[in-house]
């Protein structure tokens, strides 16, 4: 009752009496002035949350990203953890063990798929009379009548059976007819053979490839250089688009200019075409400085591979125009704005402004494009190892095992589809994460 | 206005030079030579092919002289591929696929990219909004050879009972089918996000505001208002998506077999066929640059914003 | 024009709240406001940023963005009740009976169509049987109302051909195209050169004796105040604090804020040697607003139940009410003085 008088009172100008009442009761000290420290307590500020501590925050809201996020790091464990746990090396050609299938049968089924291969493969090699011959002995032992119809039978199936041009049981109709169902893993038959003898032998989870090499510990060894290449170009695309970007954004006048006119020749030139012809021409020329002395140069370059450090330079030289852009835009936004102004009235020199004022203030969208920038990374790699113009053998990436794996697709499809969808999987959940990272550190964005 | 396309055709005729050289020069740092995959050449045969096809020059010399072919329009002839066969009769007789399987595979990712786009911005956090945004997502994350082999596998016979296409490109109407498919999804994808990300941040307008005061409906909010000015900067990505796809064509055509021009262009790399490679650069590069320029100048078009007289910026 | 003028109420609004709910926690932009509004007359609604006053604006519009809503009180305009209309209501009510000019007239135009082109959609989105040469005819006769001159030229021109302050014109033309009886005005001036914004609040002074229709006018200039309203109310955090007269307001505010806002505005008759004085200190935290008075952290004359208590509203003149304890302490004191008075003070009020 009391609230409904109080609503009417504030819309209709008319002091409600029984608040004017209720002023009499009010404490004797309601009156005095407040002191200074009461008001203070009274503004309950909200802590203030740091930058990055609010990303965060409003990343892990983020169930999408999130998510993507574990997948990667599980990838990542997949690629750099995995090879120590799989006791075969990405090159290792198994003796025995080529074109295994992600699945086996055990010892004891192999061999009664052989004999039933045997028996009905030989079978179907016996010439019709010979065949019926067979039948009437079987016929006669088991104590049955062995009719004209059976001998027709008989007769027929053998015809057939050798106008199949030897149409024999393949090993998979042999263990439907027996009922024997595949067990997960490939092993090689020596590999059963050791495991029926007790041994514990490690098994090929995703099969193994033509030349006997395990596909698991390939596509570990993929992923590894997928992941390798992305980081390392997002970092090379980095340093030198923040570095030109800033300068050219920071100096203005004629050196941007200039500088920009560089980068809209840049932007058009066909990317794809220059990565494919400076990929195949440094590839030849790392190798020769490989193999040029002992430096640490030359170490480096043989720890990494030249052919990885061919694809590092070639992105490098072509990729670091968006990144320039953007942070030649974010540059030119903040040099308008006045604590830079402030700064600069303060005597500090261009170098601490770019680092101290600007460089923080674009911080989130540079971390995203970097970010951005692994995804796009290995989708190129994979691209040109695909065209057999990335990595060579017998290092192996994701693009080159589909390309190999691109003869055979009818007979092994999981050669391809296995590399493919950690592919795909990996460059989904980074695009996913990158985007939940532009939403989280550039709440404007977020609509 | 005039002085600007001026400008902007200096600009790519500027960037057509470099790219020139830039291949020529790469193209002579690859060691090896053409004739090396000959068989058991003799120095003497290698000199005088050499001499023949003018590769005993020093570099600067061979790149003024093809520089000079080629303002006569000659392209000079294929060393290696198809020897002495002009390299230009090649290009002409190949592009045409390419650009063809090109144009449609655009074609209909603009058609059905944008559209979803559009939707996904106005259901923006719905159900259809995610789901058009994993699928997109997954678009433009899943290279181009993994989309054409999932086609071929999957509707070419490799799942049982599904033999719906050709799986080799004989150049009729349905053998174009798959590899349109396979090279339309990514460019799809991709301006169906470029677009949902246009369209909200032009929702987020205040003339959307201003538009919704006026007391318009919704439809015609959302298609007369929002998405014009959304198409601005959809615009912008179109330029390098055409030049994508063309590249992506590369892929498709070596899984499908096609006689294009980049799965040639890729084998004349292999092949060291020197003006092959030139030919097949330049040709495409000036095909990628005057279609950024198009796109360019289409830009400044539909924006009224911008002034074309006073130089575009 | 409306010229049939109509008298008594055009907008109530009763005890509206609107909150904002964030990821952080509800965010309580407009906390419970409630004041009248007659046909032709103008209101200033007067407000620091964020105090929710143009939040409160977009409430009677129909236009709040999620995640904002209103969660209470009422809004009737010509004794409809606008928070039960449907959408398609509100659609045919925004623009035809109510209209909004918002701050920035660079923004609020849209870049690639031309100036005739949004006024004759603005027209014929509730008239269809206009035709578009009656609407173009009526979008040129109107553009030159709002004194832009060389209309047929001007139809055929971008929003970026135009300087601001005929930005704004065209704005203001767009809204009364179709002669609403409200228009609200979010901050029209801010964004324009001092010498445009007189120009633009004489144009809306003019029109509005024109065309006897009801202003809303949002703004955080107590100059522009006094230019062009007739009453009134000063928003805080949330809240009508003060509300009265243009007059009562200026020579005799009733509310610290007030107090605090005149100080801070430079005057043209003011001694050379008196300093505009800043209110002190930063609003409140709307995500977390304490149980007292909004403004008593940054009031001089605080005291301790202002901590503790939002004050009531009190009667301090004709029209004129306050929401301060220093307003009740006043009162408390003369009922002190004269006992005798309260019997029939209240014998009054249960008449009244």
């Amino acid at each position: 009752m009391a609230e409904k008088k109080m609503k009417r009172a504030i819309g209709s100008l008319q002091p409600d009496v029984e608040e004017i009442l209720h002023w009499n009761d009010l404490p004797a000290d309601a009156f005095e002035p407040a002191s200074e420290s009461e008001k203070e307590n009274f503004i309950q500020d909200r802590k203030s949350v740091s930058y990055w501590k609010d990303a965060w925050r409003r990343l892990r809201r983020n169930k999408v990203a999130m998510v993507a996020m574990v997948i990667v790091i599980l990838l990542a464990l997949f690629a750099f953890v995995g090879p120590m746990l799989v006791p075969y090396s990405y090159d290792q050609q198994i003796r025995g063990a080529n074109n295994l299938h992600p699945w086996h049968y055990t010892w004891e089924d192999k061999q009664r798929i052989s004999a039933y291969m045997e028996e009905q493969n030989g079978l179907a090699n016996l010439t019709p009379d010979e065949a019926v011959e067979q039948a009437r002995a079987e016929a006669e032992a088991e104590g049955r009548e062995f009719t004209r119809i059976d001998e027709a039978k008989v007769r027929a199936a053998a015809v057939a059976g050798a106008q199949g041009g030897g149409d024999t049981v393949t090993e998979e109709e042999a263990a439907e007819a027996l009922g024997i169902k595949t067990k997960p893993f490939g092993y090689s038959d020596d590999e059963l053979q050791r495991m029926a003898n007790g041994e514990s032998v490690f098994p090929h989870v995703f099969g193994t490839d033509t030349h006997g090499r395990d596909i698991l510990a390939r596509t570990m060894m993929g992923a590894r250089v997928s992941m390798i290449v992305g980081i390392c170009c997002a970092l090379i695309v980095l340093v030198i688009g923040a570095l030109y970007g800033s300068i050219s954004g920071y100096c203005g006048g004629k050196v941007d200019a200039v500088m920009q006119r560089i980068v809209e020749i840049i932007y058009t030139i066909p990317e794809v075409l220059i990565i494919l012809l400076l990929g195949t021409v440094l590839r030849p020329v790392l190798s020769n400085f490989q193999n040029s002395g002992d430096g640490p140069l030359q170490s480096l370059v043989t720890v990494l591979g030249p052919n990885l450090i061919s694809i590092f330079i070639a992105f490098g030289m072509l990729y670091w125009v968006t990144m320039s852009r953007i942070i030649r835009g974010q540059i030119l936004q903040l040099k308008q704005q006045e604590y830079v102004t402030a700064a600069r009235a303060l005597g500090a020199k261009g170098g601490r402004i770019i680092k101290r004022h600007l460089l923080p203030n674009c911080i989130g969208q540079i971390v995203t494009t970097t970010f951005l920038q692994i995804p796009s990374a290995i989708f190129t790699e994979s691209f040109l190892s695909f065209l057999g113009m990335g990595v060579t053998a017998p290092m192996t990436s994701l693009g080159s095992m589909c390309s190999d794996a691109l003869g055979g697709l009818s007979t092994y499809p999981y050669r391809l589809f296995i590399p493919a969808i950690i592919l795909s999987v990996m460059i989904l959940c980074l695009n996913l994460f990158g985007d939940g990272l532009r939403d989280a550190l550039d709440p404007r964005l977020k609509k | 206005m005039g002085k600007y396309v001026i400008k902007r055709v200096l600009m790519a005729v500027l960037t057509l030079f470099i790219v020139i050289c830039l291949t020529f020069f790469l193209m002579n740092a690859v060691p090896g030579s053409p004739w090396l995959s000959e068989r058991n050449p003799s120095q003497a045969t290698i000199d005088a092919l050499n001499a023949k096809y003018g590769l005993d020059k020093p570099v600067i010399v061979q790149l003024g002289l093809y520089l000079q072919d080629l303002l006569h329009g000659d392209f000079r002839e294929s060393l290696r591929m198809q020897r002495d066969r002009p390299v230009l009769d090649i290009i002409t007789t190949m592009f045409p696929i390419s650009a063809s399987i090109g144009a449609i595979a655009i074609g209909w990712a603009i058609l059905v990219g944008v559209p979803l786009g559009c939707l996904a911005a106005y259901k923006r956090g719905t159900w259809v909004d995610s789901l058009l945004r994993v699928i997109c997502t997954l678009g433009i994350s899943m290279p181009g050879f993994v989309v054409a082999t999932i086609l071929l596998h999957t509707l070419t016979g490799g799942i049982e009972g599904v033999n719906l296409l050709p799986a080799l490109f004989d150049g009729t109407p349905k053998s174009y089918i798959m590899p349109c498919l396979a090279l339309g999804f990514y460019p799809m994808c991709y301006l169906s996000r470029q677009t949902r990300t246009a369209m909200l941040d032009s929702i987020n307008q205040e003339y959307i505001k201003t538009a919704r005061a006026k007391g318009l409906k919704n439809g015609k909010i959302i298609f007369k208002h929002a998405l014009r000015n959304a198409m601005i900067p959809v615009l912008t990505y179109l330029g390098p998506q055409i030049a994508f796809t063309l590249c992506g064509g590369f892929v498709v055509e070596t899984v499908f077999s096609i006689p294009g021009l980049g799965r040639y262009f890729i084998q004349s790399i292999q092949n060291r066929d020197y003006p092959l490679i030139m030919g097949t650069t330049i040709f495409l590069a000036a095909f990628i640059i005057v279609m950024n320029l198009i796109v360019d100048l289409l830009y400044k078009l539909v924006d009224p914003r911008i002034n074309l007289s006073k130089g575009g910026n | 024009m409306a010229q049939t003028e109509k008298t008594g109420k055009l907008l109530e609004v009763k005890d509206l709240r609107v909150s904002f709910f964030t990821p952080a926690g509800e965010v309580k932009a407009v906390g419970g406001i409630s004041y009248e509004l007659d046909y032709g007359e103008v209101m200033g609604i007067v407000g620091e940023s964020g105090s929710g006053k143009s939040q409160e604006a977009y409430a009677i519009m129909g236009l709040l963005q999620s995640p904002g809503k209103v969660i209470g009180g009422s809004i009737t305009l010509e004794g409809e009740d606008v928070l039960a209309k449907s959408k398609a209501e509100m659609i045919a009510m925004r623009g035809s009976k109510v209209a909004m000019i918002f701050q920035n007239p660079m923004t609020c135009l849209n870049p690639v169509y031309t100036i005739g082109n949004q006024l004759i959609e603005a027209l014929r989105a509730h008239d269809k049987s206009v035709s578009k040469e009656e609407a173009a005819k009526r979008a040129m006769s109107m553009l030159e109302m709002v004194g832009i001159n060389n209309v047929q030229k001007r139809m055929k021109q971008y929003p970026h051909e135009l300087s601001g302050g005929m930005r704004q014109r065209v704005m203001i033309a767009m809204g009364l195209i179709c002669h609403p009886q409200l228009l609200i005005a979010d901050e029209p001036t801010t964004a324009l050169d001092v010498t445009i914004q007189a120009q633009i609040l004489e144009l809306m002074k003019d029109l509005q004796k024109k065309t006897h229709m009801g202003i809303i006018f949002i703004t955080h200039n107590l100059g522009v105040v006094a230019e062009i309203c007739d009453k009134v109310s000063v928003m805080y955090a949330g809240k009508i604090v003060e509300q009265g007269l243009v007059d009562d307001i200026f020579y005799h505010p009733a509310h610290p804020y007030t107090e605090g806002l005149l100080r801070s505005m430079p005057r043209v008759d003011a001694e050379s040697y008196e300093r505009l004085i800043p209110i002190e200190g930063t609003p409140v935290d709307m995500l977390n607003p304490p149980e007292g008075c909004p403004f008593a952290p940054r009031c001089e004359h605080a005291m301790k139940i202002c901590l503790h208590k939002m004050p009531p509203y009190v009667e301090v003149g004709d029209r004129h009410r306050s929401a301060c304890w220093l307003r009740v302490e006043e009162q408390v004191q003369q009922e002190k003085a004269a006992p005798e008075a309260q019997a029939g003070e209240k014998e009054a009020d249960e008449r009244g």
